[in-house]
């Protein structure tokens, strides 16, 4: 008796987890510049952060400026390194990636806040 | 004496029937993407959608935006502006707002008009409009409550939706369902990208009308390209006073959808 309990619970568990609609594996990126930081979200469709995952940063002559990766919440950001279109590219463990460009201009824009609040 | 009787008679006959008035926030874009301009202009208006109608809308009360729960008060970036249908002598005030997306996410824009008189109906209307902006991919949020006194809960994730789509909401009154609530439906002609103006062969196409069940859950398919509004009616428990006597408040809570073809 106490087994039948025992599957019924798990496969409910089993279940739970493939329920997500594979729409929600599906990554995305959105990154924007601000108080000299570029700032990176990486999240599924239905808000779920993209933990853990490995992040590259390329100009626009697709040099690698830098590595990282998203903390717990899908989060990542680091100093301006150039002022350039960036394209910033989010891969997890599976495989599955994303990208996004921030524009040299949305740069520009961000450098020129700061001075105007210093 | 006759004659009058009978205009005033067939006078109000249309008004009471042709008339579904529509408060409207309608955006330049339902869903932004990641290579798209993320500036969204809204327009703010009363009208009847269908017959193209505008009427007086005051400076609304209060517009804005609810963002990750957060709402962001809008009420300052309205700027008027007039508009009237082709077949309109006069214009009418209307509204328009930008907002620059800053975030992933679902966008719900709402507005509470100030009361509007009508005479005709002898009471005061107050249309609680909502309409939601997906951005960037985050599908995160369109299905929240955002406290007003009445309003639509879209069932149906409220963009994305394909001509013919069924679109499904519960109606709340003071944050719960209002049992077989009467919903209004009605095809924004003006909608950007309609091909050809549609035109009703008689006044009951015009407002199409389904009930909510004991749930105050309704269901309406969409059978045209466009943006679609949906408007559930109540009273509201106050009053206000216009010449000394007591007038009834109608509230609306309507929400507004838009639909694409599938090519």
């Amino acid at each position: 008796m106490f087994s039948v309990f025992r599957i019924a619970i798990l496969s409910i568990v089993v279940a739970t987890l493939f329920a997500t609609p594979s729409l929600a594996h599906k990554i995305n990126v959105f990154a924007y510049a601000e108080s000299g930081q570029v700032k990176i979200e990486s999240y599924f469709a239905d808000g779920r952060p993209v933990k853990q995952s490995r992040v590259m940063v390329y100009d626009s002559e697709d040099k690698l400026l830098l590595e990282g990766k998203t903390d717990n919440e899908g989060l990542f950001s680091f100093a301006i390194p150039k002022v350039d279109d960036l394209e910033i590219v989010v891969r997890e463990i599976l495989g599955h990636r994303n990208s996004f460009i921030l524009k040299k201009s949305e740069i520009e824009a961000s450098k020129a806040a700061e001075k105007g609040n210093n | 004496m006759k004659k009058t009787f009978l205009a005033a008679y067939i006078f109000l006959f249309y008004t009471s029937f042709a008339c579904a008035h529509f408060a409207a926030v309608i955006p330049s874009d339902d869903i932004v993407t990641k290579d798209e301009s993320r500036s969204i202009q809204l327009d703010v208006k009363f009208v009847h959608p269908l017959e193209m109608h505008y009427m007086e809308m005051a400076k609304p009360k209060q517009f804005g935006v609810v963002h990750r729960s957060q709402k962001i008060d809008l009420t300052g970036s309205l700027k008027s502006a007039k508009g009237k249908s082709p077949d309109q002598e006069k214009a009418y005030t209307i509204w328009h707002a930008k907002f620059p997306i800053k975030r992933p996410g679902d966008y719900t824009f709402y507005v509470e008009p100030a009361p509007y008189w009508e005479p005709a109906e002898d009471l005061f209307i107050i249309h609680y409009t909502k309409v939601c902006v997906n951005a960037l991919g985050l599908q995160s949020g369109w299905d929240e409550p955002i406290g007003l006194e009445t309003e639509i809960i879209p069932l149906t994730r409220p963009y994305g939706l394909w001509t013919n789509n069924l679109f499904s909401g519960q109606v709340l009154l003071k944050g719960k369902p209002v049992p077989y609530a009467e919903v209004e439906v009605e095809y924004l002609n003006e909608s950007a990208g309609n091909p050809a103006i549609v035109r009703a062969p008689s006044e009951p196409y015009i407002t199409q009308v389904v009930k909510a069940d004991a749930n105050g859950v309704f269901d309406y398919a969409m059978p045209r390209a466009g943006w679609w509004g949906f408007s559930a009616l109540s009273e509201a428990d106050r009053t206000i006073t216009r010449g000394g006597v007591e007038k009834p408040i109608e509230i609306g809570a309507v929400y507004w959808v838009r639909t694409v073809d599938m090519k």
